[in-house]
């Protein structure tokens, strides 16, 4: 049989975890709870300390519509607080990074203060000043009663800034990654990071869709450059191992980087203890990615938009002890591949566009393939069918089947 | 010297707005002629979330042959894109062998193929905005590019390019 009406479009001969229903990607509903279920009760990096070098710099984010501000303290503590006004709910920071050392048109020095009524906060999220606040509250409230809210916080693994918005969150940053990070650990833990590159895409395709193309290298058909200087038994040897949580990663192997017309070898400049030329990827649930290739890190982080729409952030971060010499090659190898003119970024891009002009909200509903099996091996789709497993443990929905339709018609048999 | 001045600015002005065609056409071996062997090309941009000077892409003439080149392998977007250039200042150097010159620049896209060619072909997007900072070595009253750094001012640039800005 070549070509298929819809019934018989939809059934491969493959077993419900090897395919995932299109609709994961495109129904509102699914977008709405997987915003109230997953990314309101889990760690999310939100930006790296490097950032906010200096006491009283800020950092402004959002984790499911909710604004964030992460400030430096003169203690030189990160903290995280919701940036929301306790008074009528204005945003109290604008500007998506600076200092409050200095002062603002209503604000004194060394507070966050907001524009509207000049309510001032210290970088503890305590509320220090309410412009008279005796003569219109008497004692009803006082600047004691309304701080900000208070975000868990956690600096980790490579100085990236980790919240949740979930006052109960059960384990601790450590316990939540469950290893998946130790692969690189002293590569990344050993001396402090710094961040040279960031910028963003927004793109009409589910934050999923991303991470799945995190996830699977099959799509390396896809890339010149990772055909060339890749595709090799020691390519084809890498493993994917999955961890607690849904997080996965993949073990490394040399990159022929030398093989590329504009490439050269990169075995001059990597980072403590870590061989020249690997290359380590990590997919963390429910959509990060941290990238260690050859003399470059970077971190993707999704910021999911509509069922339709994500935004995702690419940093590229160096030892923030590097040399000038250094900071310039490592920015060159990060550029040439992931910037926004490199060479695989935009093919990547490329990809989830195309998915996601195929699965608007409303079409057709389809399965989505995710059933290479190869002994984990690198073209196995092992990555993404673990992270689908922890994706159906918070969602309580079957990713093959996710409005129960299957079930139903099968109990009804 | 002030015939040899306004020679000079208008052989600046002509290269300046000659490679915005060749690069809007994807002549780039036209676009290399216009470059010394000393060519430096750099796409830069300021980043307000981390606070830094950053660079995108920078490469001598020779890797911008090969990168050139090597564009028919890669997997791209379909959509041509297409100049609009203001040369602002030309400066000559004291010495008369260099000049500056600061170029206003807004780059839209002419959409092939956009997210779904169906509905989407036809349609112009503004893609970037930002400026072209050259500089110049002079001889006589010719002009050759040593250094081109594309300064960005949009930031978000979503899919991307494999293209030259
Ligand atoms: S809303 Fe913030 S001070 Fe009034
Ligand atoms: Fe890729």
């Amino acid at each position: 049989m070549s070509a298929k009406n819809h019934k018989q479009w939809k059934i491969p001969a493959f077993e419900q975890g090897d395919y995932v229903d299109s609709r994961i990607y495109s129904d509102q509903n699914i977008f709405d709870e997987e915003q109230d279920k997953i990314f309101k009760q889990v760690w999310i990096p939100v930006c790296h300390e490097s950032e906010l070098p200096e006491a009283y710099d800020f950092r402004t984010t959002s984790i499911a519509k909710e604004p964030i501000i992460v400030v430096r303290g003169k203690d030189n503590e990160v903290r995280a607080f919701l940036n929301v006004c306790p008074h009528r709910g204005m945003r109290i920071e604008r500007r998506t990074a600076g200092s409050f050392s200095d002062g603002q048109p209503s604000g004194n020095p060394k507070h966050m203060t907001c524009m509207f009524h000049a309510w001032q906060f210290d970088m503890k999220g305590n509320c220090v000043d309410i412009p008279r606040a005796k003569e219109g509250y008497q004692d009803r409230l006082t600047k004691e009663n309304v701080g900000l809210r208070r975000l868990r916080c956690e600096v980790r693994f490579g100085g990236f800034v980790w919240v949740t918005l979930n006052d109960k969150v059960e384990q601790d940053l450590e316990a939540w990654a469950d290893g998946a990070f130790e692969c690189i650990r002293s590569a990344i833990d050993t001396e402090p990071l710094e961040v040279f590159h960031y910028h963003k895409a927004i793109i009409d395709s589910n934050y999923k869709l991303w991470h799945d193309t995190n996830s699977e290298f099959y799509h390396d058909y896809m890339h010149y450059h990772n055909r060339v200087t890749g595709f090799n038994d020691e390519y084809f040897a890498r493993t994917n191992k999955g961890f607690k949580n849904g997080h996965v990663n993949v073990n490394s192997f040399t990159v022929q980087y030398g093989e590329f017309e504009l490439g050269e070898s990169r075995e001059d400049l990597s980072f403590p203890g870590f061989p020249p030329n690997q290359w380590y990827m990590i997919d963390l649930f429910p959509g990060m990615n941290f990238n260690l290739r050859g003399s470059a890190l970077r971190c993707d982080i999704v910021t999911p938009l509509g069922p339709n729409k994500v935004m995702i952030e690419f940093r590229g971060l160096g030892l923030k002890s590097d040399s000038q010499k250094d900071r310039k090659t490592r920015i060159e190898h990060h550029n040439s591949i992931w910037g926004p003119f490199g060479r695989n970024l935009h093919e990547d891009l490329l990809g989830i566009t195309g998915q996601g002009a195929s699965m608007q909200t409303g079409s057709e509903p389809r399965r989505i393939l995710h059933g290479r099996h190869e002994n984990n091996l690198i073209h196995d789709e092992i990555g993404m069918r673990h992270f689908y497993d922890e994706w159906s443990k918070w969602m309580g929905r079957n990713p093959s089947d996710p409005m129960d339709e299957q079930r139903k018609v099968l109990a009804a048999e | 010297m002030n015939a040899m001045k306004a020679a000079i600015t208008a052989a600046v002005t002509d290269i300046v707005y000659r490679s915005c065609l060749y690069l809007d056409n994807g002549n780039w071996g036209e676009f290399l002629n216009l470059c010394d062997d000393s060519m430096i090309y750099s796409i830069k941009a300021y980043s307000v979330e981390i606070r830094r000077d950053m660079e995108y892409l920078s490469h001598n003439k020779k890797e911008l042959g090969t990168l050139t080149e090597m564009l028919p392998k890669l997997n791209s977007d379909h959509s041509p894109l297409r100049r609009h250039a203001s040369v602002y200042t030309v400066d000559i150097g004291e010495d008369g062998e260099t000049a500056t010159a600061v170029t206003s620049l807004a780059v839209y896209q002419n959409m092939h193929d956009g997210i779904n060619s169906h509905i989407d072909s036809g349609e112009t997007r503004l893609f970037l905005v930002g400026k072209y900072l050259d500089k110049f070595k002079i001889s006589g009253e010719s002009a050759l590019l040593i250094e081109r750094e594309v300064r960005l001012d949009t930031r978000r640039l979503d899919k991307g390019t494999h293209h030259l800005i």
